[in-house]
């Protein structure tokens, strides 16, 4: 794992008597080189899984598993690093956290509604 | 210690010599103050003109027939009128008005925490209504404001791509506002503004801009996928090209319906300011009032099915949404009960401001308690799209928010302008408002119950009086409305001068001069006490004191 190096520095907000003073924090330069090197070689495989899939016929499931952890890593990385959450106050990593929690609600709720429609069977005709 | 003095001059002050620089130091500036005033112009433009919308659909159905406007006209008028004071006019009144204004001033903080994207959100409101408004001339469109697929994505033959266009970006807006909010309250309260000792005002913008930028970008991406199927033909929501329409009412409603606690979280924080102002008591359960605002932001989140209990949704989930939906009616209650408390024993005054509060309570609780209906999903089978809906949502909307946008209004004008406006009118407007408004809606209630399906211009004799009743309810409405603007415009150049707190009230924004100076404060003020600090004895003593004429 990419090692990240972090300076904090004195917050620049407006008022200096603030309860809650910012504390900056980077992420150094090398790290990024890292995890762009990562996200090239999840690009790759996110291909050479497209082509392994057309040459061996995978389970649907499988296939669709795979291009999602693939994916969530790609986002994992870029949340963490280019959007520097990874060096980011608690605040903005709980609102990071709870926008996929929101999302998590969303997508969940909608499948269920997916996945339960047509219970109870409808009625059959009359006899 | 030296000290660099701010320039102390009122943010309306302006001692530029030319027009044009004059238009610029407005157009161009980062001072909170000025945004709200920009949004304050532009929101009540596009009320004014939402308005005009619905007294036009109020007109058409004075009688049975159709003899005003066609059905095509009479759908793109209706569409309009929704279509504006949701997106730009309800959604972000009380934020970006007396949010923007207040919000530093209530932290002790002299600006928002990013003052340009301040100014950007302003910018976005201005372009995504321009947008919404030439999709209005080149013909209007007919969706409804729901845009319900397939029918917005692929058979109208209105401006279906501008007009979300202006709601896609209207909602960047509305992000850029929340973020600055929740960013603000968190960074720049004043020393010894703990949580805990925060205005409910700024909790409820708090709540509201969770909902903000959490929900916005779904209706966002749900309008794009609109346009992405409307113009190419990819097949998302219409089942002629492989798509689910009921995708996109989940989708819509996932941000739509926490849409309507961003209309009205902002209210109950208006509201909870002049419960507590004009009863002289400390609020009654702080904690409550503040934890109830988050549990509205959460619970919110988990109720939009029931907008869909007819649109073939599983049985199961309606059953869900229907014991969530009922659950969020607790928090809403928390409040109305302490805001009753509150008024117990208080020394209560009834300056127009109050009116407005007083007012809201009562049509609040109506629209609230009705929501509840249609929460179950048997009574909601039978009034779906009727009008039990559409008086059930204006109860809300115009009954909770417009009430409370009001009343807010006139009870921080003096600070926003340093002038009083005349009190008399102002008790004049808000009784006549209040009685429009029931007048309007009420017999909505009842037309809907027996059987009259809103989105319709023609409806069968029977309806008709019940109809003109509301018709002329919305006259009424309409001259309550006119009158606010012309005394308050009046007041700035007659208003007796307010002084810094003429209603005697607590909070960080009496403490500065009214209007107050670009930076807001002399000097960042320390707080030592609670938000609400009226001494105990103060409405026993106000009671006592109270003469003919006396201030409150």
């Amino acid at each position: 794992m990419a090692k990240t190096s972090t300076t904090a520095g004195h917050g620049a907000h407006g008022d200096g008597a603030h309860a809650e003073h910012a504390a900056h924090a980077h992420i150094s330069r090398g790290t990024y080189y890292k995890v762009f090197a990562a996200l090239m070689v999840l690009m790759a495989l996110t291909v050479g899984a497209w082509w392994i899939e057309g040459i061996i016929a995978l389970p649907r499931l499988l296939g669709v598993a795979i291009a999602m952890a693939i994916a969530i890593a790609k986002t994992t990385l870029i949340i963490l690093y280019f959007m520097h959450v990874k060096v980011s106050e608690r605040a903005t990593q709980l609102y990071a956290g709870a926008a996929f929690v929101g999302f998590a609600i969303m997508v969940i709720i909608t499948m269920a509604d997916y996945f339960a429609r047509g219970w109870p069977p409808p009625p059959g005709p009359l006899p | 210690m030296a000290t660099t003095a701010l320039p102390q001059r009122g943010y309306l002050h302006d001692d530029t010599p030319h027009l044009g620089e004059w238009i610029r130091s407005w157009l161009f500036t980062v001072d909170h103050k000025r945004i709200a005033i920009l949004y304050l112009l532009a929101i009540n433009f596009f009320f004014l003109l939402g308005g005009l919308a619905a007294t036009f659909v109020r007109i058409e159905l004075i009688t049975p027939q159709g003899d005003l406007m066609s059905s095509d006209v009479y759908n793109r008028m209706f569409t309009l009128h929704g279509v504006i004071m949701i997106f730009f006019f309800l959604i972000p009144a009380i934020p970006a008005v007396l949010g923007n204004f207040l919000l530093p001033l209530m932290l002790g903080a002299r600006d928002l925490a990013f003052p340009r994207l301040n100014l950007l959100s302003w910018y976005l409101y201005m372009f995504g209504g321009i947008f919404a408004l030439s999709a209005a001339v080149l013909g209007g469109v007919d969706t409804g404001w729901t845009f319900y697929t397939p029918f917005s994505s692929t058979y109208s033959n209105s401006n279906v791509i501008l007009t979300i266009t202006g709601a896609f970006i209207m909602g960047f807006s509305s992000i850029a506002t929340g973020v600055n909010f929740i960013a603000t309250t968190h960074k720049m309260r004043a020393p010894g503004l703990t949580w805990f000792r925060l205005p409910l005002f700024v909790w409820a913008m708090y709540a509201t801009s969770l909902v903000i930028v959490l929900a916005t970008p779904v209706v966002g991406i749900a309008l794009l996928l609109v346009a992405i199927e409307r113009l190419w033909g990819v097949g998302i929501f219409d089942p002629a090209l492989g798509g689910d329409p009921l995708l996109f009412q989940h989708l819509f409603w996932f941000y739509s319906h926490p849409a309507v606690y961003i209309m009205i979280l902002p209210a109950f924080g208006v509201i909870s300011e002049l419960i507590s102002t004009f009863s002289r008591k400390r609020i009654f359960g702080y904690e409550f009032i503040a934890f109830s605002s988050m549990a509205i932001a959460i619970l919110g989140f988990l109720v939009w099915g029931h907008h869909m209990f007819v649109s073939s949704q599983s049985v199961y989930s309606s059953l869900v949404f229907s014991f969530i939906t009922m659950l969020i009616a607790i928090p809403s209650a928390i409040k109305v009960f302490n805001w009753t408390a509150t008024l117990y024993k208080g020394s209560i005054s009834y300056r127009t401001p109050m009116l407005y509060a007083l007012g809201f309570i009562g049509l609040f609780v109506i629209g609230g308690l009705t929501g509840i209906f249609l929460g179950v999903v048997a009574i909601d089978i039978h009034v779906t799209d009727t009008y039990f809906v559409v008086a059930h949502f204006h109860y809300v909307m115009v009954g909770g928010t417009i009430m409370a946008y009001l009343g807010g209004i006139h009870f921080w004008w003096p600070k926003m302008t340093g002038r009083m406006y005349n009190e008399i009118w102002g008790g004049i407007s808000a009784l006549i408002i209040f009685v429009g408004f029931n007048m309007t809606f009420f017999p909505q209630f009842v037309l809907g119950y027996l059987g009259m399906p809103r989105r319709y211009h023609v409806y069968p004799e029977e309806f008709q009086i019940l109809h003109v009743l509301s018709s002329a309810g919305a006259t009424v409405l309409a001259v309550g409305f006119i009158i606010p603007i012309i005394y308050l415009m009046l007041s700035l150049k007659t208003g007796r001068i307010a002084g810094d707190n003429p209603w005697d009230a607590t909070g960080l924004e009496w403490k500065t001069t009214s209007p107050p100076p670009t930076h807001n404060f002399e000097a960042i003020p320390v707080v030592t006490t609670e938000a609400y600090a009226y001494p105990p004895e103060a409405a026993a003593r106000d009671a006592a004191e109270w003469r003919p004429g006396s201030p409150l």
